[in-house]
């Protein structure tokens, strides 16, 4: 198995935004490089001037601390500075989102009485309150802690596009058993509800929209922080003939400025 | 001025030092360091970065990336980072002046 390179676990502990993470392990490989090369020169064997290279540059577990500190997003540092107001920060933002999605909502078939499936109001507010604390999730660890890394990102949007579809669900289940009731009690026929059946709909596409432009409203980020994590993997691809451990006889690279 | 420790306030002035001679790469500032001082001092373990990204946040140096593919960051010192250069190392010659004559017990009584 291909050892590790020595610069993984670096990019794998600090907690920053993917472009200090990137920044970071190519300013450390291109001295680490250099400094192996300067030590060659000086008559150091080569396993021992990347040892000692390695030693002297490669961040520790104290160097990393103090990196994180350094490149966390402002408003991060004072909010993990004052410890829970972390998660208020977080559960604010959700219910804000939350009243102002519910409110959105049912506002547009609020001129319509909903009838008989208008409990079907409350799973639709359950579903706007997750969309909103999703997002608020997505939100807080984008622009207060500055990391969110592939696999959560992942995560975080398909549990957008699960309550997207579930939104859309409840809005044509509403519309469907109105429907159904009209048909079966003919007496209620009419325009009043077809005005329910629409109404039903609209708050499911509402909701939808809703969770959607959310996601829309983070997406530029969400692609440069993606394109970044490209980068860090073209690097450690790239790197990795060069970088290999004493041992593994890579071909010479880099050099002196 | 943030509150540092001294251990901090002397790797940041060491690090200034260096580069009061000219532009140079982490590792050049690293190496210098190390022979400047006989070896007294050296960077361990990435300690280097740390300084060098706060003095860079703090505008007393300034970090700029050269090459295409194959990035690398060369530092220079700023105004700002040389005045502090100076004041910093008028300020440890009156305190370690202070600390000697406490050890070395010829401080004024």
């Amino acid at each position: 198995m291909p050892r590790e390179h020595p610069l993984a676990s670096v990019e794998r502990e600090l907690k920053v935004a993917p472009q200090h993470r990137l920044d970071l392990i190519e300013e450390v490989e291109a001295d680490v490089r250099a400094l192996q090369a300067e030590l060659v020169r000086r008559g150091h064997g080569r396993v021992q001037a990347r040892r000692a290279a390695l030693r002297q540059l490669v961040p520790a577990s104290a160097a990393l601390e103090e990196l994180e500190a350094r490149h966390t997003p402002r408003l991060g540092r004072w909010t993990r500075a004052s410890g829970p107001i972390d998660r208020v920060l977080m559960l604010a933002v959700a219910a804000v989102a939350t009243v102002v999605g519910v409110q959105a909502v049912f506002a547009l078939p609020g001129l319509v009485p909903l009838g008989t499936a208008n409990f079907l109001v409350w799973p639709q507010a359950i579903v706007i309150g997750l969309l909103a604390a999703n997002l608020a999730h997505a939100v807080t660890r984008l622009w207060l802690h500055g990391d969110l890394r592939t696999p959560r990102r992942q995560a975080l949007w398909a549990r957008q596009a699960g309550l997207i579809v579930a939104a859309v669900a409840i809005g044509a289940l509403g519309a469907a058993w109105e429907g159904y009731l009209a048909v079966v009690t003919p007496a209620s026929a009419g325009w009043e509800v077809v005005g329910r059946i629409a109404s039903l709909a609209a708050t499911g596409v509402a909701t939808a929209i809703f969770g959607l432009f959310g996601w829309l409203a983070i997406t530029p980020r969400l692609i440069s922080d993606e394109e970044l994590e490209r980068r860090i993997t073209r690097f450690f691809a790239q790197a990795r003939p060069a970088s290999a451990p004493p041992g593994v006889n890579p071909k010479p690279q880099g050099g002196l400025r | 001025m943030p509150q540092v420790t001294l251990s901090k306030r002397i790797n940041e002035l060491m690090v200034l030092a260096v580069l009061e001679h000219g532009p140079a790469h982490g590792y050049q500032i690293a190496l210098s360091v190390e022979e400047r001082t006989g070896g007294a001092f050296s960077f361990q373990h990435g300690t280097l970065y740390p300084i060098l990204h706060r003095l860079e946040d703090e505008g007393r140096v300034r970090g700029a990336w050269r090459g295409e593919g194959r990035r690398r960051k060369t530092y220079r010192i700023t105004t700002a980072g040389r005045a502090e250069l100076q004041a910093g190392a008028d300020e440890l010659e009156r305190q370690f002046r202070a600390l000697l004559g406490l050890l070395r017990g010829t401080h004024a009584a």
